[in-house]
């Protein structure tokens, strides 16, 4: 079946891009230009991905979200010229699963919407595979390249939530929810510990490939393909 | 604070009794020596005598020392005239009657100084009085002055109701020209020597201590300084140093206010400029992205659109790289330098012509009441502020509606009037739709604000101490309407 995404951006010169490529791509497209027609399409066609710009016309984009979450877990992919940390870190809070820079490179969108439409692995089951590492949740087992890995709880605990969200930014804050008791700790701890997970789960800790840091915002852990 | 005592050289001088106290004691010797002969045949030469001691002491409290001698003397006199043997004789007859002298004049003496101590108290809490009430009164009218100057006015001012002639020199506003050259000398050595205070040719000069550090010098003649307690001269330099020392704070929090408002502005246009440069460069870079990642699958109609996409967006870049530079030199007009005095009217005029283009179909009108309006303002963030909001209007009415803008002055502000027949705003959206991003609810997709025209304008109008705020409706029952209000200038 043809994945269907919406896209939402007041930009008619990058709609005009996006949608052919998109279209090219495989993906069955269809383009709002305002938060209120965004809203009615999503209901009405059901998409599998929403693209959505945050500097809509008609309301604020993170208002967009608040609403579309209220009815559908649709994943919401944010495309912002806006750069501020707080603006990203509000976006994911109310409940959009990852964020793209604009400008980007249609790779990258390409590969965060693969990423988006990615069968999620079950709460209480099934393995997670990136690239030399692999999680396996029912037995909490990590392995690297075949070998078991010993970790912390806390080690464990942030890798699960990292790889439950596979590819996708995690904001701080939910990291430190899975880890820590709340209003105890801050990021100062989650960086040790991201520079412990590394030191284990990266070939050079200095150049992590699969523990990727979002500046002021969270962690990424990558989902290599293929 | 200085101790001002020393300084204090001639005594108060007690007043001889006037015309008054004179003809005052002449009455109580009349009236004295009346009732004392009318007496002496009655009751006898005693009675007549304590009548005159009585008058005497009377005199002597009412009128003071001077007065209760002159009475006494002039008493012994009558007394030694008039009652002792021999009578109507001013000899004496026994030396025994040399004592109602000596007793008279203790009696006066003893009267007038208790008096005159009694006057010169009430002169000196009169006097003290005062001054207290005139240190009020100056308090009271530095409350409301705010800069350094006006501050030193109204200090000199009030200084001189209360009959002294005071200067105040403010050592950071160095104001050559009001101070004559031996002042100037005076000033100068206070502020070498800080000390207390300094005597130069017949002036003292008092350094006005405040924070740590000299504030400034207060000048007086030694004249008008002698006359005055020490008290109260070292509570009028500290009334005037603490004032100088507030002047200087609230202008330190002035700027420290615009500044802020700079910073807040600086970060609207950064994140304005980074959004309108990021915009284009997201086609631009997903079209050339798309072409050689997905080349090969695309349609030749739709490979071309990309690439006509990319000239266009390139175009739309370097008109922003041209805006950027405009920018810097708008940042360079808010420090007040650049400002200049510039005509309302024909401000809006420019504005107009800039602007012509993007109003399309819509007419404008005009209603200037006053060709003379005059704003002392930076000439550009002046005119980019009006051409946002006036962009604003046209951006959120129909083609073909009217725009009215109408310019008048309101007391000591300049106020702009920016009206549409547009959608207009709901009423709470009225303040928000100067926030940054915020666009009204009414906007639709066709619109290209990037939501930070109302936001760079009312920042470039706060930038120049004015104020702007929206209401509805505009025209009629439809509409918007932007007032814009700035403190008039002076022609110069």
């Amino acid at each position: 079946m043809t994945p269907h995404i919406l896209l939402i951006d007041d930009e008619a010169a990058l709609v005009a891009v996006l949608e052919p490529v998109l279209a090219a791509a495989g993906y069955h497209v269809t383009t709002a230009f305002a938060g209120a027609s965004a809203l009615a399409q999503a209901v009405r066609v059901a998409p599998d991905v929403i693209l959505l710009d945050l500097g809509l016309p008609d309301m604020d984009g993170k208002d967009v979200i608040t609403t579309l979450r209220s009815t559908i877990d649709t994943p919401i992919i944010v495309i912002s010229a806006r750069h501020q940390e707080s603006e990203k870190i509000a976006a994911l809070d109310e409940g959009a699963d990852d964020y793209v820079d604009k400008p980007f490179e249609i790779g990258v969108l390409m590969a965060r919407i693969r990423v988006a439409l990615r069968r999620r692995p079950s709460e209480d089951g099934g393995l997670f595979r990136s690239g030399p590492l692999t999680i396996d949740f029912e037995k909490r087992g990590v392995q690297l390249e075949g070998h078991t890995l010993r970790l912390s709880p806390k080690e464990y605990a942030l890798l699960v939530t990292l790889a439950r969200s596979g590819g996708q930014v995690v904001t701080h804050k939910r990291l430190l929810a899975a880890g820590w008791a709340p209003n105890t700790a801050d990021t100062q701890y989650l960086r040790v510990y991201i520079g412990l997970l590394r030191q284990k789960i990266e070939a050079d800790p200095s150049d992590p490939r699969l523990l990727l840091t979002e500046p002021g915002v969270g962690y990424r852990l990558i989902v290599t393909e293929g | 604070m200085w101790d001002f005592r020393a300084l204090h050289i001639v005594k108060p001088v007690v007043a001889l009794p006037p015309f008054r106290a004179f003809l005052l004691t002449v009455a109580i010797i009349v009236a004295s020596s009346a009732i004392a002969f009318s007496l002496r045949s009655e009751r006898g030469e005693v009675a007549g005598a304590l009548i005159f001691v009585l008058g005497i002491t009377l005199a002597g409290a009412l009128s003071g020392l001077a007065a209760g001698v002159f009475a006494a003397m002039a008493t012994f006199l009558l007394y030694n005239f008039y009652f002792a043997e021999p009578v109507l004789t001013f000899r004496l007859s026994t030396g025994s009657d040399i004592m109602p002298l000596i007793v008279f004049n203790l009696c006066a003496l003893v009267a007038g100084v208790l008096a005159g101590r009694l006057k010169d108290r009430a002169r000196a809490a009169d006097a003290a009085n005062a001054r207290l009430s005139s240190l009020f009164e100056t308090s009271r009218a530095l409350q409301s002055a705010l800069a350094r100057r006006d501050m030193i006015a109204t200090l000199e001012r009030e200084a001189l109701k209360a009959g002294i002639r005071v200067r105040v020199a403010d050592t950071a506003e160095a104001d050559h020209a009001r101070f004559s050259p031996g002042e100037q000398d005076c000033i100068d050595q206070a502020l070498a020597r800080r000390d207390a205070y300094v005597r130069h040719e017949g002036l003292v000069g008092y350094c006005l201590e405040g924070g740590g550090s000299v504030v400034g010098v207060m000048l007086l003649s030694e004249a008008d300084a002698a006359r005055c307690e020490p008290a109260f001269l070292a509570a009028l330099a500290n009334l005037a140093a603490l004032s100088i020392e507030r002047a200087a704070l609230s202008e330190r929090v002035a700027v420290q206010t615009a500044n802020a408002r700079t910073e807040e502005l600086k970060s609207v246009l950064l994140s304005s400029v980074s959004h309108d440069l990021r915009t284009p460069l997201a086609t631009i870079s997903a079209s050339a992205s798309s072409l050689l990642a997905y080349g090969d699958r695309l349609d030749g109609n739709v490979s071309c659109a990309m690439l006509t996409g990319i000239v266009e967006e390139c175009d739309r870049l370097d008109r922003y790289t041209g805006n950027l530079l405009e920018l810097t030199r708008i940042e360079a007009g808010q420090s007040g330098e650049s400002w200049q005095i510039l005509a309302v009217p024909d401000v809006i005029s420019s504005v107009l012509r800039r602007v012509r283009a993007r109003l399309g179909d819509r007419r404008v009108s005009r209603q200037d009441d006053d060709t003379e309006l005059l704003v002392r303002a930076d000439a550009s963030l002046f005119e980019l502020a009006l051409s946002n909001v006036i962009e604003n209007a046209a951006l959120y009415s129909p083609n073909g509606s009217l725009v009215r803008i109408a310019s008048r002055r309101e007391g000591a502000i300049c106020r702009i009037e920016i009206a549409d027949e547009g959608m207009g705003v709901a009423p709470d959206e009225l303040e928000r739709i100067f926030e940054r991003f915020y666009r009204g609810r009414g906007s639709s997709a066709r619109r290209s604000g990037s939501g930070l025209g109302l936001a760079i304008a009312k920042g470039f109008v706060e930038a120049l101490g004015g104020s702007i705020a929206a209401s509805v409706p505009g025209i009629g029952a439809r509409g918007t309407c932007f007032t814009i209000r700035v403190p008039l200038g002076k022609a110069t």
